[in-house]
């Protein structure tokens, strides 16, 4: 287990900034996930960890130690990759092996730290085969079995569930969850899926563009999020926003009347599907745009002037399109942000 | 079975008959002559093999002469260590292109391939000044298997080079950074991920080189004289001016064919594989 601190850690190629000094420290035993969409450098800052790219600047550490330039065989560290990178011309048993071998550990020790690991991940009766042989979900455990063989310090996870179909998917995600609460290691895990990395984490770090958005639990960035990208990355459906304007600690905007806000100036309000609740005597009115049943609950659109907002209703509430709704939210469910930096306003 | 289908099916059946008989009637030739005697050979020409008359006699002459022996043993030697040389230092080269950011890259695989395309007897003169000009007290390249040896690596390495860069190109960088991160050294990650998937590739660049260097005449006779004279150049000398010891020569051409044919025919589905790998997404 180890402790893992980047120190203004940056990536850039030549001219290209593709990742900003960045400061984080993830703790000795914590489940940390680095989410964000496509291009925004969680991948870049996970192989920057296991020393698969040069650090352009700043200092990484492991449990205090200076790592930034050490080799990745010299870090002790494992990774779980998205393609799974298993060698095709080893068995599963081989695959596991194979760091102990590097590491020349005897036959008879290696044979049955093999089993031990293979027993962890439910791969045993699949030894002998070889990796073309196995299923996406065998090949996943294959890749986490090589990863747990060395009782690494640091475990990386890069998008390992991407390639699974989805009920897999949820399947392996507990499974991983398991594997790390029981063994109580350091893992950092990558990943675009917010839902994976709802589940997962003990802290999220949410990147954009090369820079980190905010750091917390799932709850602090479901429940707060700092500003309007963090809000409309996270949750399912996403966000809803309505641009107005506060002025006298009143919000105006379309189909929102006398709500109470703490900022002047164009103002965006943001609230969740879920915080609605259907009213006549609501401060909020639109009219039905479309209705989504979802078979748990339905999902109403609204036209609120040039926006469109979801609310979760009851799943047998079937409003007819085009007539007016109006709805509330109770207290403290309506978050603003400054419209032009999409900064939050407390 | 429609009658189209028959007739296109005999078609190419007989197509292949032929291409076959015109490849393999001039070897059928030679064998025949190499298991007549001296007074057949000048009778009556027959494409029939006489089994009656048939003898191992100009084997058993060739095989038993020490001269004949040292040059099979040259060949045998010079093409082998040829083709392992070729093949280890372009398996290297082709790894440091396919892996590391190396400054004027594509400059240097051009200028790379660019040594293959003069003709090889362009260069022989300044060849000959080197291995003969280039002393080492009494010792010098000429006339020496090492000197052979290192020269086929010159000409060879340029298509081994093209040919394994495709094919280390194909092996997933992944797997290299799995191995990095499982605590293997950049030799490692050589000998145990990248040499063993490169193998169909590496056979196919070993026989490849292996028959260039068996066949390889113009060199051999020009810079080679008694000692490390190979089979080929060993060929001309049943021609002499006296006159052609034909039964002989056929037999030393069919014992020269004979290594490179049945090496080829073992190792034909690597050949195969090795062209073709990496020519699809796996």
């Amino acid at each position: 287990m180890s402790r893992v601190t980047l120190e203004a850690v940056g990536k850039s190629y030549g001219a290209v900034t593709v990742l900003k000094p960045l400061d984080l420290d993830i703790a000795d035993g914590e489940f940390l996930v680095l989410l964000g969409p496509s291009g925004c450098g969680k991948s870049t800052t996970m192989r920057m960890i296991a020393g698969l790219e040069a650090i352009t600047t700043g200092t990484l550490r492991f449990d205090g130690r200076d790592v930034t330039a050490l080799h990745p065989r010299d870090r002790n560290v494992a990774m779980v990759f998205q393609n799974y990178a298993l060698y095709p011309h080893m068995t599963v048993a081989d695959n596991i092996g194979y760091p102990l071998k590097v590491a020349r550990v005897g036959r008879a020790e290696r044979l049955a730290q093999i089993e031990a690991a293979a027993k962890k991940v439910d791969l045993t009766p699949y030894l002998a085969r070889y990796p073309r042989d196995l299923s996406g979900g065998q090949r996943q455990r294959v890749a986490l079995a090589r990863a747990l063989v060395r009782s690494p310090g640091v475990f990386l996870l890069d998008e390992p569930l991407s390639n699974l179909d989805a009920k897999l998917r949820v399947a392996m995600r507990a499974e991983i969850k398991h594997l790390q609460r029981s063994l109580g290691v350091t893992m950092i895990y990558v990943t675009h899926d917010q839902i994976e990395a709802m589940t997962l984490a003990d802290r999220v770090v949410l990147l954009n563009d090369g820079v980190i958005q905010q750091v917390g639990t799932p709850d602090e960035i479901y429940d707060n999020p700092g500003n309007l990208f963090v809000a409309g990355f996270i949750g399912s459906p996403p966000m809803n926003f309505v641009e107005g304007l506060g002025a006298g600690g009143r919000f105006a905007g379309p189909g929102v009347t006398d709500l109470p806000c703490p900022g002047t100036g164009k103002l965006t309000l943001g609230f969740r599907a879920e915080d609605t609740a259907i009213a006549d005597t609501g401060r909020f009115s639109g009219t039905v745009y479309e209705v989504e049943p979802t078979g748990e609950a339905t999902y109403v659109v609204l036209q609120m002037g040039p926006h469109r907002v979801n609310l979760r209703c009851d799943k047998k509430f079937r409003p007819d399109l085009g007539t007016t709704l109006r709805f509330d939210l109770g207290a403290g469910q309506a978050l603003f942000f400054d419209t032009a930096t999409g900064q939050r306003v407390r | 079975m429609n009658r189209g289908i028959l007739y296109s099916r005999l078609l190419t059946f007989l197509f292949w008959i032929a291409m076959s008989a015109l490849t393999l009637l001039p070897v059928w030739w030679m064998f025949l002559v190499s298991v007549r005697t001296r007074a057949d050979l000048f009778g009556k020409p027959s494409f029939l093999l006489d089994v009656q008359a048939m003898t191992w006699e100009n084997y058993a002459a060739v095989l038993s002469n020490p001269t004949f022996q040292k040059y099979m043993t040259n060949s045998l030697i010079v093409a082998t260590s040829n083709a392992v040389l070729v093949s280890v230092l372009a398996l290297l080269a082709a790894y440091a292109m396919s892996r590391f950011a190396l400054v004027g890259k594509d400059n240097l695989f051009f200028w790379v391939l660019t040594n293959r395309m003069a003709p090889p007897a362009v260069f022989l003169l300044p060849l000959f000044l080197m291995f003969t000009g280039l002393r080492l007290g009494d010792w010098s390249l000429f006339d020496t298997r090492i000197g052979l040896i290192l020269l086929y690596c010159v000409f060879n390495l340029p298509f081994a080079f093209w040919l394994l860069q495709g094919i280390v190109d194909a092996i997933p960088k992944e797997l290299d950074e799995a191995a990095y991160v499982d605590g293997a050294s950049t030799f490692t990650v050589l000998t145990t991920v990248i040499f063993p998937l490169a193998r169909p590739g590496l056979a196919v660049t070993g026989i490849l080189t292996w028959v260039f260097a068996w066949n390889e005449y113009l060199f051999a006779s020009t810079l080679t004289s008694v000692e490390a004279r190979t089979i080929t150049t060993g060929l001309a000398e049943f021609v002499t001016v006296t006159g052609t010891n034909w039964g002989q020569l056929a037999a030393v051409a069919m014992l020269t064919l004979a290594p490179a044919a049945l090496v080829l025919a073992l190792v034909q589905r690597h050949i195969v594989a090795g062209l073709t790998f990496g020519a699809v997404k796996g």
